[in-house]
C-alpha cells in the first residue's frame, strides 16, 4: 500500500541548515558563561587497577580560585544501586559509587575540582597528593571469565549471566547437517570518535531543584538516570539536551555529566565541564570488543538446517552490556539454533553500544561462517545468501522484544519478521558491483595484475527500527493563528536530521510546508516523554506519534473548517495550506484565515493543539535490511588494501528524505570503513591505557581516502511505519567489515580480522 | 594577561589573553564567536579553521597573541547583511552536512578555496579539504556543496 505524498519522500533541505551554516547552532560547548560559572578537571587514574591508599586534597583545596575538590570521601556523590544486574532501567551509567576508592581503567576518575577557570582547576589537581596500591588487573575477556581471575571491579562478577536463545533441537539438527562449519572471529577496539568533545553544565538553580545543559541523544534517559543516581524526582532535574556535534551511540549519561552535577552541588555555583579530546577517546566509552565462535550446519544443497553463535563482548571496566541487540542472530532461518551472549568485564576503558552494536560484531561473525559454508558447498556466496537468508513472516527467536517480554513480564511472545526486502536487496547490490562479471568461483580472485589482486565480497545485515520497552512517545503540534505550527518532541539531534524528518511527517499529514514547522526539542520539562534516541527508532517509532498528533490536529482543523464552510468535516481535505471539500477545491479556506478568524460564540479566535502519547506495540516492530557489497584491491609487495567500489543496498522502508538517508548510508560506510583499517584504540599490553588517544594516531577516514559509496535503496512499504517508513541510522555500518574481509578473502585466499592492517596482510600471506 | 586587539570579520575586538591561549580559545571563550569549533586542539581535524588575511589555517595552532595586526574571518563573518555566502546557500541545498559540528570549518576552507580558484576541479576540492575530517562520513555532498556553491558564484 502506497499513498500519494506531496513532502514524504523529497530530499529537503534540513530545518536547522541555517544555524549549522552559519555556526549559530549551539553545541553543549558553545553555550555562554552562567554568572558565577566555574570549571571542572577532573584527575585520573595512571593504573588500570588499583586502591587509593593515601589522599590529601589540602593544598589543592587552598589554592586561590577553586570552590570545590571531589573526591570518594564526600556524602553527596551518588551510587548506582543496580550494578551488577541486568538493565530494564534507563540508567547506562554502571559505575557503582560516582568516584570510588578504587580505580578500574586507566583513566577512571580519582579527584574532581571546580575553579574560577581552567587554568586554575588544572593547577588544583596537580596539587592532589595521591598514593596508590596496584591491584592485579585483567585486560583479555577469557582470561577474566577464568576462576581465580583477578577481579575487575569491587562489585559484580567479572562477567554477566549468559543470555540465551534456543530454538528446534539443536544436536539433532548438526546431525542433520552434511558438513559442519566451525569459525572463530574477533575485531578491534572502535571508539565512536565525535569530533566535538561535549560538555556538561549543571547548576542548582535553587536547594531542591537541578538544571543540566549538555549535548545528548537520550534526553528523559539522562534525566531519569540522574533522578535514579542521586535519589531526585524528575520535578527536581530539567535537562536540556542541545545537538550533539556527533554522538553515535556515546553521549547518553555519561560520568562526566554525573560529576558535574556533585561539583555543582558541592562549590553551590554553576559548574562546566569540558572534556578534552584526549578525555573523549580514552575515559567515555567505545564500542564492545567481540571474540565470536560459529558453528554452522549445511546440507549438500545449500541448506542451511542449524547454527549456533557464542558471543563474548568485552564491557571494559564499567559496561553492562548483556544482550547486544542482535536482531542478525535470526538472519538465517533455521529449524534448529542457539545464541549465547556475554558480557565480560575487563580493566579496560568502559565499553558500549556503538551505532550498529551487536548487529555488526555478529553480522561479521555470521557473515564469514555463511561464506564458509557456501564454499565447502562450492554456491556462489549470493545464491547461498538467497536460498537461507530470511522472509516476512519468519518466526524472531531472538528478537530483544522476546528478552524484554521475558525480562519484564516472563513471558515469552511469538514475534515474526513485519516485512523484508532483503531479496531484492541482494539481487540489486549484485547487479550495481557487477557481481556476475567478477566473481569467478572461490579462491578465484576477480582480477590479477601483477602484484595487484582484485577481489568481491558481499554481505548482509539487519538492525531493530528502535525497541518498544524504549519507552512511550509523545508529540505536540500547535498550530499558530497564522497556520505555522511548533511541533514538540523529545528527539535527540545528533546529525540523523530526526527534527527535520518527524517535521516532514507533520506537514504531510497537515498539509503544510516544511517552513511552516519550527521543532522544539531538547527540553524534559518542556516535551513530551519521547524513546531515547537511539536503535534507529525516530523514523519508524517516533514518527508514529508524531503522525497521530499531526492526525489529532487535523481532525480539530477539519472541525473547524466544517463550521466555517458549513460542510462535513468527512467531506474536507486540507492540502497546500488550505481546506477545501474534496472533489471541488474552489469551496474552501485558506489556514491562515481559519485559524485567525473568531468564533462567534467566544468573541475569540482558536488555538488548537494536536497530540499523541503512545507505547509502541512490540509485534510491529520491524528491522531494516542491508546488503553491501565490496570491490578491494590488495597489493601482495606493500600489503596495503584500496577500496574500489563500494555498493550499499537498503530497505529501510520508504525513505521519507532521501539526502538525509543516503548521507546516512555514505557515513556509516565511512565509519566501518575506518573500523576495518585505521581505527583502532591501542591499549598497552603491560599497563591497559590507550596508546592512540588523539586523531594523529587514531585515523578517522578523511576525504580523500575511500570511493564514495554507491547507495541503492529497496522500498518495501512497512505496513507500520508511518508512511511505510523503518529505521536506519545505525544499521548503515553494520554489513560494511563483513564485505571488507570477504573481498580482501576473495582477492587473497585468507580471512583477516579487523584492523585488516598491512602487517596483518603479510603475515597472513607468508602463512599461505 | 595581556591586553590585545584582534581584527575579527572587519571588527576590533579588544581582549585580555594569556600567552598559551590559542586563538580558536580566545575567539571561542573571549569574543564569544562559537561557529568557530575545536574537536582535536592539535590541528588534526580541521573544525576550527579560520581566514588569516584570507589564507585558511587550524585557528587551534594559532597563538592568540601572535594574531594581532591580521584580518581575521570566521565562519560568521560570512553572512553579509542577512544574506548568506554561496558557499552556505549550497550546503544547505545539497545536505553538505549531517551534525554540522566539521560545516563552519569546511565552509571557510571553501571559501579560501574559491578566493583563489573559483572554478575548481573535483579533486583540488578533495585537496582543499584533505586536512579536515566529517564524522558523519558526509564528504560526497560536502564536495558536491563546493562544486555547486563555485558555479552559483560564477553565475550570479
Amino acid at each position: 500500500m502506497t499513498t500519494e505524498t506531496t513532502v514524504v519522500g523529497k530530499s529537503l533541505p534540513l530545518i536547522d541548515g541555517y544555524e549549522k551554516v552559519t555556526g549559530k547552532l549551539k553545541y553543549a560547548g558553545d553555550l555562554p558563561a552562567l554568572q558565577r560559572m566555574h570549571h571542572a578537571k577532573v584527575l585520573r587514574s595512571p593504573y588500570a587497577h588499583a586502591r587509593i591508599k593515601h589522599l590529601d586534597t589540602g593544598r589543592a583545596e587552598a589554592l586561590d580560585g577553586v570552590s570545590a575538590v571531589l573526591t570518594y570521601r564526600d556524602p553527596i556523590i551518588g551510587t548506582k544501586r543496580t550494578c551488577g544486574q541486568v538493565w530494564t532501567d534507563p540508567s547506562f551509567n554502571f559505575r557503582g559509587p560516582l568516584i570510588s576508592d578504587e580505580v578500574c581503567f586507566v583513566g577512571d576518575e580519582v579527584a574532581a575540582v571546580s575553579a574560577v577557570d581552567e587554568d586554575t582547576a588544572k593547577e588544583a589537581l596537580r596539587l592532589i597528593d595521591v598514593d596508590f596500591e596496584e591491584l592485579p588487573a585483567v585486560f583479555d575477556m577469557e582470561e577474566a571469565m577464568k576462576p581465580g581471575a583477578p577481579r575487575v571491579r569491587p562489585w559484580g562478577k567479572n562477567y554477566l549471566d549468559s543470555s540465551l536463545f534456543a530454538w528446534g533441537d539443536i544436536e539433532q539438527g548438526f546431525k542433520k547437517a552434511d558438513y559442519i562449519i566451525e569459525n572463530r572471529t574477533t575485531m578491534g577496539n572502535q571508539q565512536h570518535a565525535p569530533l566535538d568533545r561535549n560538555a556538561c553544565i549543571a547548576h542548582w538553580d535553587s536547594e531542591q531543584h537541578l538544571t543540566i545543559w549538555t549535548s545528548t541523544q537520550a534526553l528523559f534517559w539522562l534525566r531519569d538516570a540522574i533522578c535514579e543516581f542521586f535519589e531526585l524526582s524528575p520535578r527536581q532535574v530539567r535537562v536540556h539536551s542541545t545537538p550533539t556535534g556527533g554522538s553515535f551511540g556515546l553521549w547518553w549519561a555519561n560520568n562526566f555529566m554525573f560529576i558535574a552535577r556533585a561539583l555543582a552541588r558541592k562549590a553551590r555555583r554553576p559548574v562546566r565541564f569540558s572534556l578534552t579530546r584526549d578525555e573523549v577517546q580514552t575515559t567515555v566509552k567505545r564500542r564492545e570488543r567481540p571474540i565470536t565462535d560459529i558453528r554452522l550446519g549445511v546440507k549438500k544443497d545449500g541448506t542451511l538446517v542449524a547454527q549456533s553463535h557464542r558471543h563474548l563482548l568485552d564491557n571494559g571496566a564499567y559496561g553492562n552490556k548483556f544482550d547486544p541487540y542482535q536482531s542478525v542472530a535470526d538472519l538465517y532461518t533455521t529449524e534448529h539454533g542457539r545464541t549465547e551472549f556475554i558480557g565480560v568485564s575487563t580493566n579496560l576503558l568502559t565499553a558500549g553500544c556503538m551505532r550498529g552494536v551487536g548487529d555488526l560484531t555478529l553480522a561479521f561473525a555470521i557473515e564469514q561462517a555463511i561464506d564458509l559454508a557456501a564454499e565447502k558447498v562450492n554456491m556462489d556466496p549470493v545464491e547461498f545468501r538467497l536460498k537461507n537468508v530470511w522472509k516476512t513472516g519468519d518466526i524472531l527467536h531472538t528478537s530483544q522484544e522476546v528478552v524484554f517480554a521475558k525480562l519484564m513480564f516472563n513471558k515469552e511472545p511469538e514475534i515474526r519478521l513485519t516485512s523484508s526486502g532483503m531479496h531484492e536487496c541482494l539481487r540489486k547490490g549484485a547487479e550495481l558491483i557487477g557481481w556476475k562479471d567478477k566473481w569467478k568461483g572461490w579462491n578465484e580472485p576477480s582480477a590479477v595484475d601483477g602484484s595487484r589482486r582484485r577481489g568481491v565480497g558481499c554481505a548482509l545485515s539487519t538492525h531493530i527500527s528502535g525497541l518498544p520497552f524504549f519507552g512511550y512517545n509523545g508529540i505536540v503540534i500547535k498550530v499558530n493563528s497564522d497556520g505555522t505550527m511548533a511541533l514538540t518532541t523529545g528527539i535527540g539531534r545528533m546529525g540523523q536530521g530526526g527534527d527535520t524528518t518527524q517535521a516532514m511527517v507533520a506537514a504531510e499529514v497537515l498539509g503544510v510546508k516544511l517552513e511552516d514547522i519550527n521543532v522544539i526539542d531538547g527540553d524534559s520539562e518542556v516535551c513530551p516523554h519521547t524513546m531515547v534516541t537511539y536503535g534507529s527508532n525516530g523514523m519508524h517509532m517516533v514518527a508514529r506519534a508524531t503522525r497521530a498528533a499531526a492526525e489529532d490536529a487535523k481532525r480539530q482543523i477539519l472541525d473547524l473548517a466544517a463550521d466555517a464552510l458549513e460542510a462535513n468535516a468527512e467531506d474536507l481535505e486540507i492540502r497546500d495550506r488550505r481546506i477545501f471539500v474534496k472533489g471541488s477545491p474552489d469551496t474552501g479556506i485558506g489556514l491562515k484565515e481559519l485559524m485567525s478568524k473568531p468564533i462567534y460564540e467566544y468573541l475569540a479566535s482558536p488555538e488548537i493543539i494536536g497530540r499523541a502519547s503512545q507505547g509502541v506495540d512490540f509485534t510491529k516492530s520491524g528491522k531494516m535490511m542491508i546488503a553491501d557489497f565490496c570491490e578491494a584491491e590488495v597489493d601482495t609487495r606493500t600489503c596495503q588494501v584500496k577500496i574500489v567500489k563500494f555498493v550499499a543496498v537498503h530497505d529501510s522502508g520508504t525513505i521519507v528524505n532521501p539526502a538525509v538517508c543516503e548521507n546516512q548510508v555514505a557515513g556509516g560506510m565511512y565509519q566501518s570503513l575506518g573500523f576495518c583499517f585505521t581505527e583502532h584504540l591501542v591499549f598497552d599490553d603491560e599497563t591497559g591505557a590507550i596508546l592512540n588517544p588523539n586523531f594523529m594516531d587514531y585515523k578517522l577516514v578523511g576525504p580523500m581516502d575511500m570511493p564514495d559509496p554507491i547507495i541503492h535503496f529497496v522500498q518495501v512499504y512497512d505496513q507500520d511505519g508511518p508512511f511505510g517508513a523503518k529505521g536506519i541510522g545505525e544499521g548503515v555500518t553494520c554489513a560494511v567489515p563483513a564485505a571488507v574481509a570477504a573481498a580482501v578473502r576473495n582477492a587473497i585466499g585468507v580471512w583477516i580480522n579487523p584492523p585488516i592492517t598491512p602487517d596483518k596482510v603479510m603475515a597472513a600471506l607468508h602463512r599461505g | 594577561m595581556k591586553a590585545i586587539t584582534l581584527n575579527i570579520n572587519g571588527e576590533k575586538c579588544r581582549v585580555q589573553a594569556r600567552p598559551h591561549w590559542s586563538l580558536a580559545y580566545t575567539i571561542r571563550e573571549k569574543v564569544g564567536l562559537t561557529g568557530t569549533k575545536t574537536g582535536c586542539e592539535m590541528g588534526t581535524c580541521g573544525s576550527c579553521t579560520v581566514l588569516l588575511d584570507g589564507q585558511p589555517i587550524f585557528s587551534c595552532l594559532k597563538m592568540a597573541v601572535d594574531a594581532e595586526g591580521h584580518e581575521i574571518t570566521t565562519i560568521e563573518g560570512l553572512e553579509k547583511d542577512g544574506k548568506l555566502h554561496p558557499l552556505q546557500q549550497a550546503f544547505i541545498e545539497d545536505h553538505g552536512m549531517q551534525c554540522g559540528f566539521c560545516t563552519p570549518g569546511m565552509i571557510v576552507a571553501g571559501r579560501a578555496l574559491l578566493d583563489e580558484n573559483p572554478r575548481p576541479s573535483e579533486q583540488q576540492v578533495r585537496e582543499a579539504i584533505a586536512g579536515h575530517l566529517c564524522r558523519c562520513g558526509t564528504y560526497a555532498r560536502i564536495v558536491r556543496s563546493i562544486l555547486h556553491a563555485a558555479e552559483m558564484s560564477q553565475n550570479r
